[in-house]
Protein backbone atom coordinates (compact mmCIF):
# COMPACT_ATOMS: atom_id res chain seq x y z
CA UNK A 1 0.00 0.00 0.00
CA UNK A 2 1.61 3.35 -0.85
CA UNK A 3 1.91 6.18 0.87
CA UNK A 4 -0.99 8.12 -0.37
CA UNK A 5 -3.80 5.86 0.35
CA UNK A 6 -3.03 5.94 3.91
CA UNK A 7 -1.34 9.50 5.16
CA UNK A 8 -3.94 11.48 7.31
CA UNK A 9 -6.26 13.26 5.51
CA UNK A 10 -4.90 17.22 5.04
CA UNK A 11 -7.93 18.13 3.60
CA UNK A 12 -8.69 22.01 4.91
CA UNK A 13 -5.33 23.52 5.78
CA UNK A 14 -5.06 23.03 9.55
CA UNK A 15 -5.24 19.27 9.99
CA UNK A 16 -4.88 18.20 13.46
CA UNK A 17 -1.05 17.04 13.41
CA UNK A 18 -0.83 13.19 12.14
CA UNK A 19 2.15 12.15 14.38
CA UNK A 20 2.10 8.72 12.87
CA UNK A 21 1.58 6.87 9.74
CA UNK A 22 2.09 2.95 9.85
CA UNK A 23 4.12 1.68 7.06
CA UNK A 24 5.63 -1.54 6.19
CA UNK A 25 9.31 -2.02 5.32
CA UNK A 26 10.83 -5.44 4.49
CA UNK A 27 14.14 -5.34 6.47
CA UNK A 28 16.98 -7.92 5.76
CA UNK A 29 13.83 -10.12 4.44
CA UNK A 30 11.71 -9.88 7.20
CA UNK A 31 8.46 -7.65 6.78
CA UNK A 32 7.73 -5.21 9.41
CA UNK A 33 4.99 -2.76 10.10
CA UNK A 34 6.40 0.12 12.16
CA UNK A 35 5.20 3.66 13.21
CA UNK A 36 7.06 6.42 11.95
CA UNK A 37 6.69 10.09 11.98
CA UNK A 38 6.55 12.03 9.27
CA UNK A 39 9.75 13.54 9.55
CA UNK A 40 11.61 9.82 10.69
CA UNK A 41 14.67 9.45 8.61
CA UNK A 42 15.00 6.01 7.21
CA UNK A 43 18.35 5.77 9.36
CA UNK A 44 16.85 7.10 12.52
CA UNK A 45 14.25 4.41 12.46
CA UNK A 46 16.73 1.63 12.08
CA UNK A 47 18.92 2.92 14.08
CA UNK A 48 16.69 3.97 16.85
CA UNK A 49 13.45 1.79 16.34
CA UNK A 50 14.87 -1.15 15.28
CA UNK A 51 18.13 -1.55 16.72
CA UNK A 52 20.07 -1.89 13.60
CA UNK A 53 23.28 0.50 14.56
CA UNK A 54 24.93 -1.21 11.48
CA UNK A 55 24.51 2.22 9.20
CA UNK A 56 26.19 4.86 11.21
CA UNK A 57 25.09 8.61 11.38
CA UNK A 58 28.39 10.82 10.02
CA UNK A 59 27.22 14.27 8.65
CA UNK A 60 23.58 13.65 8.40
CA UNK A 61 23.68 15.60 5.05
CA UNK A 62 24.34 13.11 2.65
CA UNK A 63 27.91 13.94 2.39
CA UNK A 64 29.90 10.88 3.82
CA UNK A 65 27.91 8.10 3.25
CA UNK A 66 28.38 6.05 6.33
CA UNK A 67 24.41 5.56 6.25
CA UNK A 68 24.13 3.88 2.71
CA UNK A 69 21.71 0.72 2.98
CA UNK A 70 20.03 -0.68 0.21
CA UNK A 71 16.61 0.19 -0.75
CA UNK A 72 15.34 -2.02 -3.25
CA UNK A 73 18.42 -3.13 -4.24
CA UNK A 74 19.55 0.55 -4.71
CA UNK A 75 22.10 2.59 -2.63
CA UNK A 76 20.72 5.24 -0.91
CA UNK A 77 21.73 7.64 1.85
CA UNK A 78 19.69 6.72 4.64
CA UNK A 79 19.96 10.05 6.79
CA UNK A 80 18.52 11.74 3.58
CA UNK A 81 15.10 9.18 3.16
CA UNK A 82 12.04 9.84 4.86
CA UNK A 83 10.78 6.52 5.70
CA UNK A 84 7.23 6.96 4.86
CA UNK A 85 7.87 7.88 1.72
CA UNK A 86 9.43 4.18 1.35
CA UNK A 87 6.43 2.70 2.46
CA UNK A 88 6.32 -0.87 0.72
CA UNK A 89 10.12 -1.03 0.12
CA UNK A 90 12.84 -3.39 1.10
CA UNK A 91 15.51 -2.69 2.68
CA UNK A 92 18.87 -4.10 2.84
CA UNK A 93 21.81 -3.23 5.98
CA UNK A 94 24.91 -4.62 6.65
CA UNK A 95 23.53 -6.82 9.19
CA UNK A 96 21.33 -8.04 6.30
CA UNK A 97 24.22 -8.91 4.32
CA UNK A 98 25.83 -11.87 5.99
CA UNK A 99 24.36 -15.19 5.95
CA UNK A 100 24.20 -15.96 9.69
CA UNK A 101 27.87 -16.03 10.59
CA UNK A 102 28.95 -16.33 7.10
CA UNK A 103 30.83 -13.38 5.64
CA UNK A 104 29.31 -11.96 2.85
CA UNK A 105 32.51 -11.46 -0.02
CA UNK A 106 32.81 -7.98 0.28
CA UNK A 107 32.90 -8.11 4.06
CA UNK A 108 35.56 -10.82 4.16
CA UNK A 109 37.59 -8.83 1.23
CA UNK A 110 37.82 -5.97 3.83
CA UNK A 111 39.32 -7.90 5.82
CA UNK A 112 41.59 -9.62 3.75
CA UNK A 113 42.61 -5.92 2.17
CA UNK A 114 42.73 -4.18 5.10
CA UNK A 115 40.18 -1.72 4.09
CA UNK A 116 39.21 0.06 7.43
CA UNK A 117 41.05 1.72 10.08
CA UNK A 118 38.06 2.68 12.65
CA UNK A 119 35.65 0.82 10.89
CA UNK A 120 33.03 3.69 11.63
CA UNK A 121 32.77 4.14 7.47
CA UNK A 122 33.02 0.55 7.51
CA UNK A 123 29.04 -0.45 6.63
CA UNK A 124 27.92 2.72 4.20
CA UNK A 125 30.74 1.38 1.78
CA UNK A 126 29.93 -2.05 2.29
CA UNK A 127 26.40 -1.48 1.32
CA UNK A 128 27.64 0.99 -1.52
CA UNK A 129 30.22 -1.72 -2.90
CA UNK A 130 27.04 -3.76 -3.08
CA UNK A 131 25.07 -1.63 -4.55
CA UNK A 132 27.84 -1.00 -7.24
CA UNK A 133 28.80 -4.36 -8.13
CA UNK A 134 24.79 -4.77 -8.46
CA UNK A 135 24.41 -1.98 -10.77
CA UNK A 136 27.30 -3.96 -13.04
CA UNK A 137 28.70 -0.91 -14.50
CA UNK A 138 31.85 -0.60 -12.78
CA UNK A 139 34.85 -2.12 -15.14
CA UNK A 140 37.81 -0.05 -13.91
CA UNK A 141 39.29 1.11 -10.63
CA UNK A 142 38.45 4.54 -11.58
CA UNK A 143 35.11 3.81 -12.26
CA UNK A 144 35.51 1.81 -8.39
CA UNK A 145 36.40 5.48 -7.38
CA UNK A 146 34.42 7.20 -9.41
CA UNK A 147 30.71 5.57 -7.95
CA UNK A 148 32.23 5.14 -4.88
CA UNK A 149 32.76 8.53 -4.28
CA UNK A 150 29.96 9.23 -2.39
CA UNK A 151 31.69 7.63 0.77
CA UNK A 152 34.16 9.11 2.64
CA UNK A 153 36.65 7.18 4.59
CA UNK A 154 38.19 10.06 6.86
CA UNK A 155 41.41 6.94 8.17
CA UNK A 156 41.97 6.76 4.41
CA UNK A 157 41.58 3.57 3.63
CA UNK A 158 40.89 4.57 0.08
CA UNK A 159 43.48 2.66 -1.92
CA UNK A 160 42.43 -0.78 0.05
CA UNK A 161 38.68 -0.07 -0.22
CA UNK A 162 39.51 0.10 -4.23
CA UNK A 163 41.39 -3.33 -3.94
CA UNK A 164 38.90 -5.03 -1.83
CA UNK A 165 35.95 -4.11 -4.24
CA UNK A 166 37.97 -5.11 -7.09
CA UNK A 167 38.66 -8.08 -5.77
CA UNK A 168 34.97 -9.45 -5.10
CA UNK A 169 33.66 -7.36 -9.12
CA UNK A 170 36.98 -9.62 -10.42
CA UNK A 171 34.87 -12.60 -9.44
CA UNK A 172 32.42 -11.46 -11.93
CA UNK A 173 34.45 -9.61 -14.44
CA UNK A 174 38.33 -8.81 -13.87
CA UNK A 175 38.60 -6.48 -17.05
CA UNK A 176 40.89 -3.78 -16.87
CA UNK A 177 40.75 -2.17 -20.23
CA UNK A 178 42.85 1.32 -18.29
CA UNK A 179 39.61 3.21 -19.49
CA UNK A 180 38.56 5.52 -17.11
CA UNK A 181 37.23 8.92 -16.52
CA UNK A 182 40.29 10.33 -14.18
CA UNK A 183 41.17 13.02 -16.91
CA UNK A 184 40.11 15.57 -15.03
CA UNK A 185 37.04 17.67 -15.29
CA UNK A 186 37.20 19.62 -18.53
CA UNK A 187 35.33 17.71 -20.32
CA UNK A 188 35.11 19.30 -24.18
CA UNK A 189 32.60 17.71 -26.48
CA UNK A 190 31.96 17.82 -30.06
CA UNK A 191 34.39 15.50 -31.82
CA UNK A 192 37.24 16.54 -29.39
CA UNK A 193 38.80 14.15 -26.93
CA UNK A 194 35.44 13.33 -25.33
CA UNK A 195 35.37 12.40 -22.21
CA UNK A 196 32.69 9.25 -21.06
CA UNK B 1 20.70 19.93 15.95
CA UNK B 2 20.33 16.92 12.87
CA UNK B 3 18.08 15.91 10.32
CA UNK B 4 16.79 13.66 13.13
CA UNK B 5 14.92 16.63 15.06
CA UNK B 6 13.36 18.04 12.19
CA UNK B 7 10.56 20.05 12.86
CA UNK B 8 6.88 18.93 12.45
CA UNK B 9 5.65 18.08 8.79
CA UNK B 10 2.09 16.66 7.41
CA UNK B 11 3.36 14.12 4.53
CA UNK B 12 1.17 13.32 1.59
CA UNK B 13 1.61 11.55 -1.99
CA UNK B 14 -0.94 13.43 -4.44
CA UNK B 15 -2.48 11.37 -6.98
CA UNK B 16 -1.46 13.44 -9.64
CA UNK B 17 -0.50 17.30 -11.16
CA UNK B 18 -4.22 18.80 -10.84
CA UNK B 19 -4.15 17.59 -7.27
CA UNK B 20 -0.97 19.26 -6.47
CA UNK B 21 -2.15 22.54 -8.34
CA UNK B 22 -4.68 22.92 -6.40
CA UNK B 23 -3.14 21.90 -2.87
CA UNK B 24 -0.57 24.38 -3.99
CA UNK B 25 -3.16 27.25 -4.77
CA UNK B 26 -5.46 27.04 -2.39
CA UNK B 27 -2.78 26.65 0.93
CA UNK B 28 -0.29 29.35 -0.90
CA UNK B 29 -3.38 31.70 -1.05
CA UNK B 30 -3.68 31.09 2.74
CA UNK B 31 -0.25 31.47 3.32
CA UNK B 32 0.10 28.12 4.19
CA UNK B 33 3.56 26.39 4.01
CA UNK B 34 3.53 23.70 1.87
CA UNK B 35 6.66 21.89 0.01
CA UNK B 36 7.17 20.10 -3.37
CA UNK B 37 9.36 17.06 -2.14
CA UNK B 38 11.51 15.72 -4.96
CA UNK B 39 14.74 13.88 -3.95
CA UNK B 40 14.63 15.85 -0.96
CA UNK B 41 18.83 16.46 -1.21
CA UNK B 42 18.11 20.03 -0.87
CA UNK B 43 15.18 20.56 1.40
CA UNK B 44 16.08 18.41 3.82
CA UNK B 45 19.57 19.69 4.83
CA UNK B 46 18.09 22.95 4.78
CA UNK B 47 15.74 22.26 8.01
CA UNK B 48 18.41 22.62 9.99
CA UNK B 49 18.86 26.38 9.16
CA UNK B 50 15.19 27.45 8.54
CA UNK B 51 13.45 29.35 11.18
CA UNK B 52 11.01 27.20 13.27
CA UNK B 53 7.40 25.64 11.80
CA UNK B 54 6.33 26.07 14.97
CA UNK B 55 5.96 30.11 14.63
CA UNK B 56 3.96 29.83 11.27
CA UNK B 57 0.38 29.09 11.39
CA UNK B 58 -0.89 25.76 9.83
CA UNK B 59 1.45 22.95 10.03
CA UNK B 60 3.46 22.92 6.78
CA UNK B 61 2.10 20.60 4.66
CA UNK B 62 5.09 18.19 2.29
CA UNK B 63 3.87 16.95 -1.08
CA UNK B 64 5.63 14.24 -2.47
CA UNK B 65 6.13 14.46 -6.09
CA UNK B 66 8.90 11.90 -6.41
CA UNK B 67 6.76 9.79 -8.49
CA UNK B 68 4.51 11.90 -10.21
CA UNK B 69 4.19 10.27 -13.48
CA UNK B 70 3.69 14.31 -15.13
CA UNK B 71 6.85 14.93 -13.61
CA UNK B 72 9.33 11.84 -14.45
CA UNK B 73 10.63 11.00 -18.02
CA UNK B 74 12.94 12.42 -20.89
CA UNK B 75 11.38 12.35 -24.19
CA UNK B 76 13.10 13.35 -27.70
CA UNK B 77 10.93 14.75 -30.08
CA UNK B 78 13.14 15.87 -32.68
CA UNK B 79 15.67 18.75 -31.79
CA UNK B 80 12.94 19.23 -28.68
CA UNK B 81 14.51 17.58 -25.44
CA UNK B 82 12.07 17.44 -22.52
CA UNK B 83 13.58 16.28 -19.42
CA UNK B 84 10.78 15.93 -16.63
CA UNK B 85 11.21 17.81 -13.59
CA UNK B 86 11.29 15.18 -11.10
CA UNK B 87 13.83 13.13 -13.32
CA UNK B 88 17.00 12.55 -11.57
CA UNK B 89 20.17 13.71 -12.79
CA UNK B 90 21.35 9.40 -12.83
CA UNK B 91 17.93 9.32 -15.19
CA UNK B 92 19.51 11.85 -17.11
CA UNK B 93 23.48 10.04 -17.23
CA UNK B 94 21.79 6.56 -18.21
CA UNK B 95 19.14 7.97 -21.00
CA UNK B 96 20.30 7.30 -24.35
CA UNK B 97 18.61 10.68 -25.92
CA UNK B 98 20.87 12.69 -23.55
CA UNK B 99 23.72 10.88 -24.07
CA UNK B 100 23.26 11.00 -27.95
CA UNK B 101 22.04 14.58 -27.96
CA UNK B 102 22.61 16.15 -24.93
CA UNK B 103 26.40 14.70 -23.79
CA UNK B 104 26.92 17.73 -21.69
CA UNK B 105 24.04 17.20 -19.11
CA UNK B 106 25.47 13.74 -18.80
CA UNK B 107 28.53 14.97 -18.06
CA UNK B 108 27.28 17.76 -15.82
CA UNK B 109 25.33 14.97 -13.92
CA UNK B 110 28.17 13.38 -13.19
CA UNK B 111 29.68 16.37 -10.86
CA UNK B 112 26.77 16.66 -8.83
CA UNK B 113 27.72 15.29 -5.27
CA UNK B 114 28.06 11.98 -6.06
CA UNK B 115 26.34 8.61 -6.73
CA UNK B 116 23.64 8.87 -4.34
CA UNK B 117 23.01 12.33 -4.35
CA UNK B 118 22.71 11.50 -8.20
CA UNK B 119 20.30 8.99 -7.46
CA UNK B 120 17.99 11.40 -5.83
CA UNK B 121 18.49 15.14 -7.03
CA UNK B 122 16.50 16.37 -9.73
CA UNK B 123 16.45 19.55 -12.05
CA UNK B 124 13.00 20.52 -10.42
CA UNK B 125 15.09 21.06 -7.11
CA UNK B 126 18.00 22.33 -8.57
CA UNK B 127 15.68 25.01 -10.65
CA UNK B 128 13.72 25.41 -7.17
CA UNK B 129 16.23 25.97 -4.54
CA UNK B 130 18.14 28.50 -7.23
CA UNK B 131 21.23 28.57 -5.67
CA UNK B 132 23.36 30.67 -7.85
CA UNK B 133 26.19 27.50 -7.74
CA UNK B 134 23.68 25.33 -9.05
CA UNK B 135 25.48 23.39 -11.48
CA UNK B 136 22.17 22.01 -13.21
CA UNK B 137 20.98 25.63 -13.65
CA UNK B 138 24.16 26.15 -15.12
CA UNK B 139 23.51 23.78 -17.71
CA UNK B 140 20.08 24.64 -18.32
CA UNK B 141 21.49 28.36 -18.46
CA UNK B 142 24.15 27.43 -21.48
CA UNK B 143 21.11 25.42 -23.25
CA UNK B 144 18.56 28.37 -22.53
CA UNK B 145 16.00 26.32 -22.01
CA UNK B 146 12.53 27.21 -21.04
CA UNK B 147 10.59 25.74 -18.05
CA UNK B 148 7.62 24.47 -18.03
CA UNK B 149 5.56 25.79 -15.23
CA UNK B 150 2.14 24.38 -13.89
CA UNK B 151 -0.64 25.99 -11.52
CA UNK B 152 -4.75 26.28 -11.40
CA UNK B 153 -4.42 29.17 -14.68
CA UNK B 154 -3.32 26.37 -16.81
CA UNK B 155 0.35 25.75 -17.60
CA UNK B 156 3.19 28.87 -18.64
CA UNK B 157 6.57 28.72 -20.42
CA UNK B 158 9.56 30.77 -19.02
CA UNK B 159 12.33 31.27 -20.97
CA UNK B 160 15.70 30.96 -19.01
CA UNK B 161 16.52 34.46 -19.74
CA UNK B 162 13.66 36.03 -17.99
CA UNK B 163 13.58 33.41 -15.31
CA UNK B 164 15.94 35.00 -12.75
CA UNK B 165 15.99 37.83 -10.88
CA UNK B 166 17.70 37.75 -7.76
CA UNK B 167 19.42 36.06 -5.25
CA UNK B 168 17.44 33.06 -5.55
CA UNK B 169 14.42 35.21 -6.55
CA UNK B 170 12.17 34.18 -10.04
CA UNK B 171 9.55 34.83 -12.28
CA UNK B 172 7.91 31.77 -11.05
CA UNK B 173 5.16 32.16 -8.89
CA UNK B 174 5.01 30.32 -4.85
CA UNK B 175 1.92 28.14 -6.82
CA UNK B 176 3.61 27.24 -9.85
CA UNK B 177 4.47 23.93 -9.80
CA UNK B 178 8.21 22.91 -12.18
CA UNK B 179 7.11 20.31 -14.45
CA UNK B 180 9.51 19.94 -16.86
CA UNK B 181 12.11 21.82 -18.72
CA UNK B 182 12.83 21.65 -22.54
CA UNK B 183 16.01 22.61 -24.61
CA UNK B 184 15.73 23.25 -28.52
CA UNK B 185 19.00 20.93 -28.70
CA UNK B 186 21.90 22.06 -31.45
CA UNK B 187 22.73 19.60 -34.08
CA UNK B 188 24.03 16.17 -32.67
CA UNK B 189 27.97 16.55 -32.59
CA UNK B 190 28.13 20.48 -31.71
CA UNK B 191 30.79 21.42 -29.34
CA UNK B 192 30.14 21.94 -25.29
CA UNK B 193 32.25 22.44 -22.40
CA UNK B 194 31.12 21.80 -19.13
CA UNK B 195 34.06 23.02 -16.66
CA UNK B 196 33.83 22.63 -12.59
CA UNK B 197 36.55 23.82 -10.48
CA UNK B 198 35.85 22.94 -6.80
CA UNK B 199 37.71 21.48 -4.06
CA UNK B 200 37.47 18.08 -4.85
CA UNK B 201 35.68 16.03 -7.90
CA UNK B 202 33.16 14.54 -5.80
CA UNK B 203 30.78 16.06 -3.28
CA UNK B 204 31.97 19.80 -3.63
CA UNK B 205 30.32 23.00 -4.59
CA UNK B 206 31.68 24.97 -7.37
CA UNK B 207 33.87 27.28 -6.68
CA UNK B 208 33.34 28.69 -10.69
CA UNK B 209 31.68 26.20 -13.40
CA UNK B 210 31.27 26.83 -16.89
CA UNK B 211 28.54 25.46 -19.13
CA UNK B 212 28.69 26.12 -22.76
CA UNK B 213 27.36 24.79 -26.25
CA UNK B 214 28.29 26.08 -29.89
CA UNK B 215 27.00 25.88 -33.18
CA UNK B 216 30.27 26.68 -35.59
CA UNK B 217 29.85 27.56 -39.37
CA UNK B 218 33.07 27.78 -40.57
CA UNK B 219 34.90 30.69 -38.65
CA UNK B 220 31.78 31.72 -37.46
CA UNK B 221 29.39 30.50 -33.89
CA UNK B 222 25.97 30.60 -35.12
CA UNK B 223 25.00 29.73 -31.75
CA UNK B 224 26.55 30.48 -28.22
CA UNK B 225 25.15 29.43 -25.54
CA UNK B 226 26.88 29.73 -21.67
CA UNK B 227 25.89 30.06 -18.14
CA UNK B 228 28.06 29.92 -15.09
CA UNK B 229 28.29 28.87 -11.45
CA UNK B 230 29.09 30.95 -8.16
CA UNK B 231 30.18 34.17 -10.10
CA UNK B 232 26.93 36.54 -9.51
CA UNK B 233 23.88 36.43 -7.22
CA UNK B 234 22.18 34.41 -9.90
CA UNK B 235 23.44 31.79 -13.19
CA UNK B 236 25.39 34.12 -15.01
CA UNK B 237 24.45 33.77 -18.68
CA UNK B 238 27.72 35.74 -19.75
CA UNK B 239 25.72 37.99 -22.33
CA UNK B 240 28.83 40.04 -23.23
CA UNK B 241 31.10 36.72 -24.04
CA UNK B 242 27.98 35.24 -26.23
CA UNK B 243 27.71 39.03 -28.08
CA UNK B 244 31.60 39.23 -28.64
CA UNK B 245 32.06 35.51 -29.81
CA UNK B 246 29.36 35.47 -32.47
CA UNK B 247 29.61 38.97 -33.81
CA UNK B 248 32.60 38.22 -35.43
CA UNK B 249 34.70 35.64 -36.86
CA UNK B 250 36.60 32.89 -33.98
CA UNK B 251 40.41 34.17 -35.76
CA UNK B 252 39.31 37.75 -34.42
CA UNK B 253 38.56 37.18 -30.91
CA UNK B 254 41.30 38.24 -29.00
CA UNK B 255 42.43 37.21 -25.42
CA UNK B 256 42.25 40.75 -24.10
CA UNK B 257 38.53 41.32 -25.37
CA UNK B 258 37.44 38.04 -24.00
CA UNK B 259 38.87 38.97 -20.92
CA UNK B 260 36.86 42.08 -20.36
CA UNK B 261 33.21 40.75 -21.42
CA UNK B 262 33.78 38.26 -18.81
CA UNK B 263 35.07 40.93 -16.26
CA UNK B 264 31.90 42.53 -17.10
CA UNK B 265 29.81 40.10 -17.02
CA UNK B 266 30.47 38.61 -14.02
CA UNK B 267 30.73 39.70 -10.02
CA UNK B 268 32.25 37.10 -8.01
CA UNK B 269 32.37 37.69 -4.27
CA UNK B 270 34.91 36.65 -1.75
CA UNK B 271 32.98 33.56 0.31
CA UNK B 272 33.88 30.24 2.43
CA UNK B 273 34.53 28.77 -0.72
CA UNK B 274 37.23 30.78 -3.02
CA UNK B 275 37.85 34.73 -3.35
CA UNK B 276 36.66 37.19 -5.43
CA UNK B 277 39.77 37.26 -6.94
CA UNK B 278 40.37 33.61 -7.88
CA UNK B 279 37.33 33.29 -9.16
CA UNK B 280 37.28 36.12 -11.71
CA UNK B 281 40.46 34.35 -12.49
CA UNK B 282 38.67 31.21 -13.48
CA UNK B 283 36.06 32.48 -15.47
CA UNK B 284 38.24 34.00 -17.78
CA UNK B 285 40.63 31.05 -18.14
CA UNK B 286 37.74 28.80 -18.54
CA UNK B 287 35.89 30.88 -21.38
CA UNK B 288 39.63 31.38 -23.01
CA UNK B 289 39.78 27.58 -22.97
CA UNK B 290 36.47 26.90 -24.31
CA UNK B 291 36.90 29.52 -27.42
CA UNK B 292 40.49 28.18 -27.87
CA UNK B 293 38.94 24.82 -28.65
CA UNK B 294 36.26 26.29 -30.81
CA UNK B 295 39.16 28.01 -32.79
CA UNK B 296 40.23 31.11 -31.35
CA UNK B 297 43.91 31.75 -31.07
CA UNK B 298 44.00 32.84 -27.41
C1 LIG C 1 25.91 15.86 -0.40
C2 LIG C 1 25.27 16.79 -1.41
C3 LIG C 1 25.97 17.16 -2.54
C4 LIG C 1 25.41 18.02 -3.46
N1 LIG C 1 26.14 18.36 -4.56
C5 LIG C 1 25.63 19.22 -5.46
C6 LIG C 1 26.39 19.60 -6.62
O1 LIG C 1 27.52 19.14 -6.82
N2 LIG C 1 25.82 20.50 -7.46
C7 LIG C 1 24.58 21.01 -7.27
O2 LIG C 1 24.13 21.81 -8.08
N3 LIG C 1 23.83 20.65 -6.20
C8 LIG C 1 24.33 19.78 -5.30
N4 LIG C 1 23.58 19.44 -4.19
C9 LIG C 1 22.27 20.05 -3.98
C10 LIG C 1 21.07 19.22 -4.48
O3 LIG C 1 21.39 17.86 -4.56
C11 LIG C 1 20.58 19.68 -5.85
O4 LIG C 1 20.25 21.04 -5.83
C12 LIG C 1 19.37 18.86 -6.35
O5 LIG C 1 19.17 19.13 -7.71
C13 LIG C 1 18.09 19.17 -5.58
O6 LIG C 1 17.05 18.37 -6.09
P1 LIG C 1 16.03 17.60 -5.14
O7 LIG C 1 15.09 16.89 -6.02
O8 LIG C 1 16.78 16.76 -4.16
O9 LIG C 1 15.35 18.81 -4.38
P2 LIG C 1 14.40 18.78 -3.08
O10 LIG C 1 15.25 18.85 -1.86
O11 LIG C 1 13.40 17.70 -3.18
O12 LIG C 1 13.67 20.17 -3.28
C14 LIG C 1 14.36 21.39 -3.18
C15 LIG C 1 13.38 22.54 -3.29
O13 LIG C 1 12.79 22.54 -4.57
C16 LIG C 1 11.39 22.51 -4.48
N5 LIG C 1 10.93 21.68 -5.61
C17 LIG C 1 11.32 20.42 -5.89
N6 LIG C 1 10.75 19.99 -7.03
C18 LIG C 1 9.96 21.00 -7.46
C19 LIG C 1 9.10 21.17 -8.60
N7 LIG C 1 8.92 20.20 -9.50
N8 LIG C 1 8.44 22.35 -8.73
C20 LIG C 1 8.62 23.35 -7.82
N9 LIG C 1 9.42 23.24 -6.74
C21 LIG C 1 10.08 22.09 -6.56
C22 LIG C 1 11.10 21.93 -3.12
O14 LIG C 1 9.86 22.34 -2.65
C23 LIG C 1 12.24 22.46 -2.30
O15 LIG C 1 11.95 23.74 -1.84
C24 LIG C 1 24.11 18.55 -3.25
C25 LIG C 1 23.38 18.16 -2.12
C26 LIG C 1 23.95 17.28 -1.20
C27 LIG C 1 23.16 16.88 0.01
S1 LIG D 1 25.19 10.30 7.53
FE1 LIG D 1 24.13 10.06 5.69
S2 LIG D 1 25.57 10.68 4.24
FE2 LIG D 1 26.58 11.13 6.10
S1 LIG E 1 37.92 3.31 8.43
FE1 LIG E 1 37.80 5.04 9.69
S2 LIG E 1 36.54 6.33 8.48
FE2 LIG E 1 36.94 4.74 7.14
Amino acid sequence: MSASERTVATEGTTAAPATSHTITLTINGAKKQVEVAPWTTLLDLLRESLHLTGAKKGCDHGQCGACTVLVDGKRVNSCLTLAIVKDGAEVTTIEGLSAGDALHPLQQAFIDHDAFQCGYCTPGQICSAEGLIREKRAKTADDVRELMSGNLCRCGAYSNIVAAIEEVMGACTRERDGRGNGQGRHAVGGGRGEER
Amino acid sequence: MSVSDLRLFEMRRPADLPDVCAVLAERVSRSEPTVLLAGGTDWLVEQETRPAFAKEAALPLVLDVSRLPALRGITLDGDRLRIGAAATYLDMRRDPAVLARAPMLERMGRDIGAIQIQARGTLGGNLATASPAADGVTALAAYDATLVVHSVRGERRIPFASLQTAYKRSTRAADEVIVAVEIDLPPAGSPWIWRKVGTRRAQSISKVALAGVAVREGDRLTRLGLGMASVAPVTALLSRVRTLATSRPLRDLTAADIDAAVDADVSPIDDIRSTRDYRAHCARSVVRAFLRDLGAPV
